[in-house]
């Protein structure tokens, strides 16, 4: 099983396209931070972000600014790109058929692919951390910081704990749930990973599985923005992904994020399962 | 007797209401090269997935070595087989693919014949490059240069010189006549039927997912079609000729007469005239495997409808 996860790596990491992810979730954080300085201390006429608050305030803030706005979008593409791309690109190249005469074993094949698919997504989220804590450093430096209460945040106040019921989060903290983050995050997509190495057992199109599995993610966070779907959206894979920010915002561990880690295992068991039930049954004919 | 190293049977495979597959049987004995003849569309890639356990059967089974086949099965690694065309990981380079394809199934690349398998490729140092650089023809040859790596007992080659230009189809054919050398047990697929006749011993001849032949190239020529004879004696042996049961005409040709058969053999023509005290100085078969192959599919003098036998 170690040789089929290396030999799935190899062929992973050594794509164009891998090395282009990579640089892209290195340059986009850097960028992210550079608008955050840029964007200095200027009031925010909506209200503001608070994790994009906060960040200019501290550099060991910026990878949870940047996490937040990448994970919504950016960093499911990228995870369906290697979740979607696991199966169908080999079925595509019909180097498929054979790995399969080889022969390597259906179902064992289908978890080396998965699993490098999910280290490669854990990888990139750590990437886009790494790149963004860097960045945040260099510009912002490594300080504790005073975060307000949610109503000090709104109305603009930073630093001042006292009368509005503030907390302080020192730097040794601050990179605790730094690394906590972006492990629910990285986490996050294990529903995603179930969900596109599925799809990529249905079909030769690498690029149809791709666009299947990201389209599931949108479609779950438009719903789940329709709050008159009640508890509907409690189940949608999207719902907690957002959970961690309390870490930050509230100075707390939200239950959500134990209910997110729930959700993600349901869904990891039941499309995994799904898959590896396919894949076995599925004939060969690309 | 020996088992049959490879036997197909009584095998179906349908695709919703099309049958790709119908009640197809056949075997292959150990050292035998067997050629899988058919046109486009006749089942022989749909048989030989089957075979390689890509596919299940709606019914019936292949064997490999007296086993069953299932996917992945373990009998596989004893068979190198090229389904279609052969097919890398184009972003790495020919010897990355090979060492990666081997080494998936947990060997080491040592333990592989890598030596033989690009001798027999003779790619030379284009096996360092990336894949996406090589001509469809360089593919086929690393495709052979991976199946020969396990040193397999049987090749399973499904239409190898599909897509390439006349020179790279003079290459890969050599190529297959250098590894029948070998000994090993081969079926070869193909719908190019000087391809089989150049290589194969043994012939099954297949369409619309069914049996339609099989036996020896001889044998397939030799069971209808016309035969050039030359003798000492024209006249009578035109006589002794025309008496045979399976001789349908006989016509002069040059020095010698045309027999065309319904049935029976060459050997059946020599023993009639010998017996007649004539004597054959020249028998040969003026009908090539593309003539019987096209005379199976499509019987050029097929009975007259409502006849009885």
């Amino acid at each position: 099983m170690i040789a089929l996860v290396r030999t799935e790596m190899i062929k992973a990491v050594r794509r164009t396209r891998t090395l282009v992810i990579a640089l892209g979730l290195v340059g986009l954080p850097t960028l992210i931070v550079v608008a955050i300085h840029a964007r200095g201390n200027r009031p925010d006429r909506e209200g503001g972000v608070g994790l994009f608050r906060l960040a200019q305030h501290s550099g060991l803030l910026v990878p949870a600014a940047v996490l937040s706005v990448m994970s919504g979008f950016l960093l499911v593409v990228v995870a369906g790109t290697f979740a979607g791309d696991s199966v169908a690109s080999d079925a595509a190249w019909g180097n498929l058929r054979y790995l399969l005469m080889r022969p390597v074993p259906r179902g064992r094949l289908l978890v080396a692919k998965a699993f490098v698919a999910g280290v490669l997504i854990w990888i990139s989220t750590i990437l886009v951390a790494v790149a963004a804590l860097v960045g945040g450093l260099v510009l912002f430096g490594a300080h504790a910081v005073n975060v307000p209460s949610a109503r000090g945040l709104s109305l603009g106040g930073l630093g001042a704990v006292g009368g509005l019921g503030g907390f302080h989060l020192s730097e040794t903290v601050l990179l605790l749930r730094l690394g906590v983050a972006a492990a629910y995050v990285a986490f996050g997509f294990t529903a995603l990973l179930a969900l596109g190495t599925f799809f990529s057992t249905l079909t030769d199109a690498a690029a149809g599985a791709i666009g299947a599995t990201v389209g599931v993610y949108i479609v779950s966070e438009i719903l789940d923005g329709i709050s008159q779907l009640g508890n509907i959206r409690l189940g949608f894979p999207t719902h907690y992904l957002g959970a961690w920010e309390s870490m930050f915002t509230e100075n707390r561990y939200s239950h959500d994020m134990i209910a997110g880690i729930l959700v993600q295992l349901a869904y990891f068991v039941v499309f995994g399962a799904m898959a590896i039930v396919w894949f076995r049954r599925k004939d060969i004919r690309s | 007797m020996p088992e049959p190293i490879i036997a197909v049977e009584g095998l179906w495979k349908r695709f919703g209401d099309v049958s790709a597959v119908e009640d197809f049987s056949f075997s292959v004995e150990r050292g035998e090269v067997c050629g899988l003849l058919g046109p486009n569309g006749a089942g022989k890639s749909t048989t030989l997935r089957i075979l390689m356990g890509l596919e299940r059967p709606t019914r019936g089974a292949v064997r490999l070595f007296g086993r069953v086949v299932t996917p992945s099965c373990p009998e596989l690694a004893r068979v190198g087989a090229m389904v279609e065309q052969a097919a890398f990981v184009p972003h790495l380079s020919g010897l990355t693919n090979l060492r990666l394809w081997w080494e998936a199934a947990g060997g080491r690349l040592s333990s592989a014949d890598l030596d033989g398998a690009l001798g027999v490729a003779g790619l030379g140092d284009a096996i360092n490059r990336r894949v996406r650089t090589y001509s469809q023809g360089m593919k086929q040859r690393l495709g052979f240069a991976r199946l020969l790596l396990a040193r397999p007992e049987i090749l399973v080659i499904d239409e190898p010189t599909n897509g390439l230009d006349p020179g790279e189809i003079r290459e890969i054919r050599e190529l297959i006549v250098r590894l029948t050398d070998r000994g090993a047990t081969v079926l070869l697929s193909s719908h190019h039927l000087s391809e089989v006749e150049q290589t194969c011993s043994q012939v099954v001849v297949m369409n619309h997912g069914r049996l339609v032949a099989g036996g020896t190239v001889g044998e397939l020529i030799g069971s209808s079609g016309s035969v050039y004879v030359e003798v000492d004696d024209r006249d009578r042996a035109h006589t002794v000729l025309a008496g045979i049961a399976g001789v349908q005409s006989v016509a002069g040709s040059g020095d010698g007469l045309i027999v065309e058969l319904r049935s029976g053999r060459r050997s059946d023509l020599v023993a009639a005239l010998t017996a007649a005290g004539v004597r054959v100085e020249t028998i040969m078969q003026t009908q090539r495997l593309e003539d019987a192959f096209l005379d199976l599919l499509e019987p050029r003098n097929p009975p007259a409808p409502g006849g009885s036998e």
